[in-house]
């Protein structure tokens, strides 16, 4: 029983001794052991349990205060030998780190926006409750119709999950009071808004119940940026009055600097306040649906079960108010994370882009364990002598990483620098896909990031580079410096490193590829329109001013006459939205359309009826925009409200009157209250986006109601110098007509494609980083082989080999290096596109004009490497050559 | 291997040094014998761990104050994998230094009437 015991402790113990230094182990580790057999059988006969269990902590304190003092002595040696040698080889040292720094350096820029808006959670106290409702009509394609106000008492009293829900609808209003008359952005929302989101106020207070009674006395709550940049931070705005719609608002608080979503406002009044919301047509019509909800879930309820509730509410609505939805439309109801719900746009742009700067950091791994290697080949002496003299080869091993850490460490602090310059750069670039862009930040998580990326790097490059030096370690003292068997092995490693660096450079290149042909490709599409010397402009009229029709008529007649009358100015126009509108691209067309029906057509309950956008405009629209009339006619003076008409656009012809002349037709977007009779058709405008198949639309002449809110106006030369003599003659008018948001339709449309133009340079910067980086590793290898091999080329050349052939056969080395490299390379493309496919227009993944020229490109950038090492070759005098030995 | 200018540069040692280089001072002892010598001789005041050992071993090695003996005991009577150890010239030196430092840091103590037996126990 004693010797079981016995050799169960020598067993614990010899695991407890490989906490030591390996070359520490190797020395002393058997000596330690008889030691401790010896203490332990002394114990065993002449003590007591006791004296066991001391003896057993003291060996443990013993052996972990050694372990980390012996461990610190090494590596304090090995990092004032590798700073030796890193000052001895600055060339090697600059190269490594600057490669390293801008592989670490675009992973950090990349993970820091992937952490700020896909990781991190919801700045709110317990974001991951908050949910974002929807109701959708899933067979007319939208996805979110809003909700009415009885929709939001409904879902607010029969909910079984959530502990609150909010509304929210954005405005905008003209604020007077304060200087020129300010359009705002305004939020319109629950009492509750504040308090289910967990925001408190910077100063005052948020709104209270009773703010949000219909005649409650208008309150107004500030967005900080609003407070900073209008009122200069002023600390006593609480209090002070401003105008809107006709009513005084006085500011009850200031918000502190908290992300707003969905997007960002200026001021925030309650439900009672806004005129639209508030009033008795809206508030008694279920169908009027213009609100977006929040809810936060109960604790501990889940997403699913939220959803699960809330299709059952909707199912009771659909059988009590059969009218309202029409079995038709596909009517559900359900909750999506907020999170999700504010990033689902921009994941897979910044998990493609993660991956790419992924590839440029294991190029720039390939590329500095290639520079080792070939550092070590010249080391290698003295790495065998070392060797030969007693130290061990894990303890090489560990010099050689330690090494790779510090240079990847040095890489690494470099790279961080880089990364925090292009942070503004990314947080304009991730502002179009994310409302959470404003968070992006370099913070602890993303320091550990880097730390990791460094440390990780350092391991996969320092352990290449030492396994496969210590290979030839022994054979190197045995043969020449240039030991042929060594030699050869080695350079088929660097050989495949090489090739790896090709196959990885030419996937991004591909990807980079594939962006751009897709932004040609868009470049390319027509959008129906024409964009050029067009300033579109938002005109907001005061809502409370006119409210009647023809007041508004006849306002936007005198505003067009003067706008027109302005030097310069060729023809204007008003509508409810322009193409290529930067909100309405991140709306999408379904936020714009709606069913309607066609006159004499039967739609049977279970199909989806006709949709189409809905465009309001003024007579001279279509001659502005430079949008073709196709059939029928554009609107004109007599089309006054008396006899509605309307204007399709062709797709509208195309899906409902494929067969027929649609021109003379009727069609009624009320259910048949009133019928508009359609007199024309226009050309097909990519009005949501050039990457977006155009949907049906219907324009209608803004006298039959309805706000127009856009001012369009096509000028003679530059428009943007117009712009204030346009909104002189506007307020020549009307002073009280905020004239905003000067926009070409230039800038527009450039606007339209900034996502995919920035995803595009930024995949090319990092194709571009790789290709630059595994050229240099072609150039590097192909020189370092001339270089070992300069006596057989010699001797080849003191044998009749003509220069040109020397010449043929280095440079055929180099580009069957690039070869294989692309091979490997299009095999992994083919397999890694389909994940690009999303962020793709009209572009194939496999597009064989991609594919063609990225391998040319590859190719091409082989051989040019390889020019300089092949001339030389072909250069080297055999004399020379033979005495150099 | 003698560093015989830096001698001084190694005081003071550690209580663990210190009695190491003592066991060492009268013969070649190997690991076990060491660690005895300085529990009996300290009574028990100082214990080594094999730890501890090994770590002051490979120190005072490395440091030129010991060396491994060439000297191996009859096979039968000894473990083969124990190894001997002694002091080297300059081992002694520092061992002496330190003894004088004590000895000077003593010295004073008394000098002051440190020393003197307190009054009441």
């Amino acid at each position: 029983m004693k010797r079981a015991e016995l050799s169960r402790s020598r067993k614990l113990f010899r695991v407890l001794v490989r906490a030591l230094p390996f070359d520490f182990q190797m020395n002393y580790g058997g000596e330690m052991e008889g030691v401790f057999h010896d203490q332990v059988r002394e114990v065993k006969e002449t003590g007591g349990p006791l004296d066991f269990l001391k003896l057993w902590a003291e060996t443990l304190t013993g052996i972990f205060t050694t372990a980390p003092r012996e461990h610190g002595e090494i590596f304090k040696n090995d990092c004032s030998y590798a700073f030796r040698m890193m000052r001895k080889n600055t060339g090697f040292t600059a190269v490594a780190v600057l490669t390293l720094a801008l592989g670490i350096g675009a992973n950090t820029a990349i993970f820091s926006v992937v952490h700020s808006v896909l990781l991190r959670p919801l700045p709110y106290a317990k974001g991951q409750e908050l949910v974002f409702l929807r109701q959708e009509a899933q067979k007319v394609g939208n996805n979110d119709i809003g909700f009415s106000v009885h929709e939001i008492q409904d879902f607010r009293e029969q909910n079984k999950t959530l502990s609150g829900l909010v509304e929210y609808h954005p405005m905008s209003f003209i604020l007077f009071g304060h200087g020129d008359p300010d359009r705002v952005r305004a939020a319109v929302v629950s009492a509750n808004y504040f308090d289910l989101f967990q925001v408190k106020p910077l100063l005052g207070r948020t709104f209270l119940a009773g703010d949000d009674t219909l005649g409650a006395p208008p309150v107004l709550i500030l967005s900080y940026e609003y407070w900073k940049n209008k009122f200069g931070s002023d600390p006593g705005i609480v209090g002070k009055t401003f105008e809107m719609n006709d009513k005084v608002h006085t500011v009850v608080g200031v918000l502190p600097p908290v992300p707003q979503y969905p997007v960002e406002s200026d001021v925030y009044m309650p439900t009672s306040a806004c005129p639209f919301r508030s009033s008795k047509a809206m508030i008694d019509n279920r169908d009027g649906r213009m609100m977006e909800v929040f809810g936060r879930l109960k604790p501990d309820v889940s997403a699913t079960q939220a959803n699960a509730d809330f299709a059952t509410i909707a199912g009771r609505l659909k059988s009590e108010y059969p009218k309202s939805y029409p079995v038709n439309i596909g009517y559900t109801a359900s909750a999506a994370p907020l999170q999700a719900e504010l990033t689902h746009e921009a994941r897979p742009t910044l998990l493609i882009l993660l991956a790419a700067a992924a590839f440029v950091l294991l190029i720039a791994c390939a590329n500095v364990a290639n520079l080792t290697l070939a550092r070590m080949s010249r080391r290698e002496r003295e790495l065998a002598v070392r060797t030969a003299l007693g130290a061990g080869r894990s303890r090489l091993l560990r010099q050689l990483l330690t090494e790779s850490f510090i240079l990847a460490l040095l890489g690494g602090a470099l790279g961080l620098l880089v990364a925090y310059n292009s942070l503004a750069l990314l947080t304009d670039f991730a502002a179009r896909l994310t409302p959470r862009a404003r968070e992006i930040q370099i913070d602890g998580g993303v320091l550990m990031f880097t730390l990791f990326a460094a440390l990780g790097t350092s391991v996969v490059f320092g352990t290449i580079s030492a396994l496969f030096s210590r290979a030839n370690l022994t054979s190197s003292l045995k043969e020449g410096s240039t030991g042929a068997g060594a030699g050869q092995n080695k350079n088929r490693v660097r050989s495949a490193l090489i090739v790896s660096q090709i196959a990885f450079s030419f996937m991004l290149l591909i990807g980079a590829g594939l962006m751009l042909r897709s932004l040609i490709k868009m470049l390319q599409v027509d959008p129906g329109f024409v964009p050029q010397r067009v300033l579109a402009m938002r005109t907001t009229f005061s809502f409370s001013k006119y409210k009647a029709g023809p007041e508004l008529v006849t306002v936007i007649k005198q505003v067009l006459a003067k706008v027109e009358a302005v030097p310069g100015v060729m023809s204007a126009a008003i509508s409810s939205a322009y193409p290529l509108e930067p909100e309405a691209l991140s709306a999408g067309a379904a936020a714009f359309s709606g069913p309607f029906m066609i006159e004499g057509r039967e739609v049977a309950a279970a199909e989806a009826p006709p949709v189409g956008g809905q465009v309001v405009v003024s007579n001279d629209y279509f001659r502005t925009l430079g949008i073709p009339l196709k059939a029928g006619r554009e609107f004109a003076d007599t089309d006054d409200g008396e006899f509605l008409v309307a204007v399709i656009n062709e797709a509208a012809k195309r899906q409902y009157w494929a067969q027929e002349d649609p021109i003379g037709k009727r069609i009624s977007g009320d259910n048949g209250a009133s019928w508009l009779t359609i007199v024309g058709v226009v050309g097909d405008v990519r009005d949501f986006g050039l990457d977006q198949k155009v949907t049906p639309e219907i324009y209608t002449p803004h006298s039959e109601g309805a706000a127009p809110s856009t001012l369009i106006v096509r000028t003679m030369g530059d428009p943007r110098g117009l712009a204030e003599a346009i909104s002189k003659a506007v307020h020549d008018v009307d002073p009280q007509t905020a004239v905003t948001h000067a926009l070409t339709l230039e800038q527009a449309r450039s606007e339209s494609i900034a996502s995919p133009r920035v995803t595009a340079s930024l995949l090319a910067v990092f194709a571009g980083l790789a290709l630059l980086i595994a050229g240099a590793g072609i150039g590097g290898i192909m020189a370092l082989a001339v270089s070992q091999r300069t006596r057989e080329i010699g001797i080849r050349i003191a044998l009749g080999a003509q220069p040109l052939n020397v010449m043929r056969m280095v440079l055929g080395q180099g580009l069957l290096l690039a070869i294989v490299g692309v091979g490997i390379g299009a095999v992994g493309a083919l397999a890694l596109t389909g994940l690009v496919k999303t962020l793709l227009f009209e572009v194939v993944p496999n597009d064989p004009i991609t594919f063609l020229s990225v391998a040319v490109t590859l190719i091409a950038c082989g051989a040019l490497a390889s020019f300089l090492p092949a001339r030389r070759a072909a250069s080297i005098d055999p004399i020379v050559a033979l005495r150099s030995e | 291997m003698t560093k015989k200018s830096d001698g001084e540069s190694y005081l003071p040692l550690t209580p663990a040094a210190f009695n190491i280089l003592l066991a060492l001072a009268d013969g070649e002892k190997h690991g076990y014998a060491i660690l005895k010598e300085v529990a009996r001789r300290t009574e028990d005041k100082v214990r080594l761990s094999a730890g501890t050992l090994y770590g002051n071993l490979a120190r005072l090695e490395s440091a030129g104050m010991i060396l491994e003996s060439d000297r191996r005991p009859e096979v039968a009577l000894d473990d083969q994998r124990r190894r001997y150890y002694k002091l080297t010239k300059f081992g002694r030196e520092v061992a002496v230094a330190e003894a004088r430092r004590m000895e000077e840091a003593l010295a004073q103590a008394h000098a002051k009437n440190l020393l003197r037996k307190p009054e009441t126990a």
